[in-house]
């Protein structure tokens, strides 16, 4: 009995051991306790965030640590990090070092290398480490903005009337707008129009040209609106404002000649035997494809104008 | 007045006294730990004993409660952090908290339910049986027969199931996350390693003996309070086992301060 | 009695109820005891000892036994032992017939420590007046 707890005992103690040891060589070893490591310098004008021990990360991986922190003879702070052999390689000439400090959670110093085609950095080389905005940075970054909304609040008031008048550039391109539209809309059929009867051909080519006088126009107000730098008026850019208004005629407008342009392709295909109509066909073809590209880059340039379309994100680090 | 005084004062000034005590026989007890002349075959055959009685013979169970629960613990630290969105921190929280402070503290409070009362009972019934005294005329030091592999095997017992228990847990940790959450066992260890501290092991460590070493000694003291009737006995228990809690919980809280000063 | 006790303190082996066997301990283990922490005497060959001077009493089989099973009889024999197992042991007994209660005189007792009498230097019994009838043979000087 008392041999058999002996027994027991010892194999406890034996295995418990074995187990206990295991688990710390395996965690020296997996922490590069043995591995001989490499010693780097960076330079920074500010210690703060800086402890000893603080981990260096590459691509979210733990690479090294801060072995050491210094104050130098021209103030500045030397950091000196430890980084195990198996990971040199991710130090470049090239690498830069930014100390991040997020929220939550302890402040890190992030290694970011461009190129690997560099040559591994020289242990000798005293590298700057930048430090990244924290949130009350970014505070700090916004007021000038902020500062600056409040006299575009201002100038908006004054556009926003502008554009609101009957005499305007807006309103008179927004007439001619419609009328484009609904000469298009009371064509019988583009079958007919193209095949049948070459006069339509015409007035679908004069039609275009309408579109482009009125893409003109609208690039013009845009340019006048772009100069008084006014970006974030609701009135101007909300869900009524002005400028949306007219992006959604031109975007109305690009619908209508984008069905254009299939039924033309259809009528092609067709008319085989109408070879008549067919050299006009193509160049009419190239007139909207030539517009719906036009007519394209002015909703970008509208679209560019309305900043305030989406809702404003900051994201932390 | 002075009888208010008198009433708050006299149980501060005794359990002052009792406390003083208790660290003055610390003292004693550690420098007989220490000697050698305090091993023989005798001690040695007592501390097999206890290391069985405390250790061994309570493994089944401690296994058992390890296993299931480390792994419920883990599925829901890991369900609460992937929620919050603080999965990067299971290394920390499974290390800072299972390792560091968990493994030891339910450990101990196994140990002392099971062991402390045990010997607590037997000092106490030895002193009423009058067998310390047969100790004595014998030239049996009782400090080095009985105290010394009590004490010595409440360090071990505690720093080896601790360190199970912590094995136990992230292992079973490891098994749930990889069949349940899908997470793998690369992740898994590399999110471990890198919250891992050894400076957090070694008060862990020295944390878990000071764990074992009150709670043997503290019933010890309390076992050799007992006079010679066998009521002393239950009284005797009570009041050690009392003792034991305030000790694990004035052990748990000077280790946290020692961890975060 | 208690000026034997401290005379012989460094060599003293008592017998007596005041000085009970250890309950948590088998009937072997409270023998080899004494020379196990004494003189450090491993625990195999402790037993092999303990169980040879056991057989002088015929009671080998009683090695393994605990102490609350044991009878009066056998208590004292592991008693006297354990006694025995000092080094040049000064025997010092103290009213037999408080542990054997059932004994009629001290013919056992005389017999138990010729068994042994290699084992001890000096032998002294102790119990009161008005018991010496029961020692007979044994009865020696009265204090």
């Amino acid at each position: 009995m008392a041999k058999n707890i002996e027994r027991k005992v010892g194999l406890f103690i034996v295995i418990t051991t074995a187990l206990i040891v295991a688990s710390v060589v395996y965690i020296a070893y997996k922490k590069d306790v043995f591995t001989p490591t490499h010693t780097y310098t960076l330079a920074s004008k500010s210690g703060d965030n800086l402890t000893e021990g603080m981990p260096v990360v590459f691509s979210g991986f733990k690479i090294g640590k801060v072995e050491k922190l210094e104050l130098n003879d021209n103030g500045l702070v030397m950091i000196q990090i430890s980084v195990p052999r198996r990971h040199v390689k991710w130090l470049r000439t090239d690498t830069r070092f930014v100390l991040e400090k997020p929220i939550i959670g302890t402040p890190r110093i992030v290694v970011m290398t461009a190129n690997f085609v560099h040559p591994l950095l020289d242990e000798q080389t005293v590298r700057e480490m930048t430090v990244t905005s924290d949130i009350n940075e970014i505070v700090k970054m916004i007021q000038p903005v902020l500062d600056r909304v409040n006299s575009i609040v201002t100038s908006a008031d004054k556009l926003t009337a502008a554009l609101a008048s009957p005499q305007g550039d807006l309103s008179r391109t927004l007439a001619n707008a419609q009328v484009l539209t609904s000469k298009l809309s009371q064509k019988d059929s583009l079958l007919e129009m193209a095949v049948a009867d070459r006069e339509s051909v015409k007035s679908v080519h004069q039609a275009l040209t309408q579109v482009k006088d009125i893409t003109g126009q609208v690039d013009a107000i845009l340019k006048k609106v772009d100069a008084m730098a006014v970006k974030t008026d609701a009135s101007l850019y909300g869900q009524d404002g002005a400028l949306v208004s007219v992006s959604k005629i031109l975007k109305d407008l690009l619908a209508k000649l984008r069905k254009l342009e299939t039924t033309v392709d259809n009528v092609n295909r067709l008319s085989t035997d109408a070879t008549g109509a067919t050299g006009d066909l193509k160049g009419l073809r190239l007139d909207i494809e030539a517009t719906i590209r036009s007519i394209n880059d002015l909703a970008g340039d509208i679209d560019r104008l309305i900043p305030l379309k989406k809702e404003p994100e900051i994201r932390l680090p | 007045m002075a009888q208010i005084l008198k009433t708050l004062g006299n149980p501060f000034v005794k359990n002052v006294l009792s406390a003083q005590e208790t660290l003055a026989f610390a003292g004693v007890v550690i420098s007989k730990v220490f000697s050698r002349r305090s091993y023989n075959s005798a001690t040695k055959m007592v501390l097999v004993n206890q290391i069985y009685f405390t250790a061994v013979e309570i493994l089944p169970l401690f296994i058992t409660v390890s296993i299931i629960f480390g792994s419920l613990l883990i599925g829901i630290v890991f369900a609460v952090i992937k929620d919050l969105g603080l999965a990067e921190y299971l290394g920390s929280i499974l290390m800072g908290f299972v390792v560091t402070e968990l493994a030891p503290f339910i450990t101990v409070l196994l140990i002392a339910l099971r062991s402390s009362s045990a010997i607590d009972a037997e000092i106490a019934v030895m002193k009423v049986n009058q067998e310390l005294n047969t100790l004595s005329l014998f030239n049996i030091d009782v400090l080095d027969y009985l105290f010394v592999p009590r004490i010595v095997n409440g360090m071990v017992s505690v720093v080896l199931l601790s360190c199970l228990f912590s094995i136990l847990v992230l292992g079973s940790g490891m098994l749930f996350s990889f069949f349940i959450f899908g997470m793998g066992l690369d992740t898994y260890g590399n999110t471990l390693l890198n919250s891992t501290k050894f400076s957090d092991i070694v008060i862990m460590l020295l944390k878990c003996m000071t764990f074992g070493f009150f709670i043997t000694l503290i019933p010890i003291r309390f076992g050799l309070r007992a006079s010679h009737e066998l009521t002393s006995i239950p009284v005797a228990v009570l009041n050690g086992m009392v003792k034991v809690f305030i000790a694990i919980v004035i052990i748990e809280v000077l280790s946290l301060i020692l961890r975060f000063i | 009695m208690q000026k034997a006790i401290a005379l012989h303190k460094a060599r003293l082996g008592m017998v007596s109820a005041q000085a009970p066997l250890i309950s948590n301990l088998d009937a072997w283990l409270n023998v080899a005891l004494i020379r196990q922490y004494h003189e450090n005497l491993p625990r195999d060959r402790a037993r092999r000892e303990v169980l040879a001077s056991l057989d002088r009493f015929g009671m080998g089989a009683i090695a393994d036994r605990r102490i609350s099973s044991l009878e009066d009889q056998e208590r004292f024999c592991i008693m006297l032992l354990r006694a025995a197992m000092v080094k040049r042991a000064v025997l010092v007994i103290d009213r037999p017939f408080q542990i054997m209660p059932d004994l009629q005189d001290a013919r056992y007792v005389g017999r138990s420590l010729k068994w042994i009498d290699d084992l001890y230097e000096e032998c002294h019994i102790f119990d009161y007046v008005w018991m010496k009838d029961h020692y007979g043979a044994l009865h020696g000087e009265e204090h």
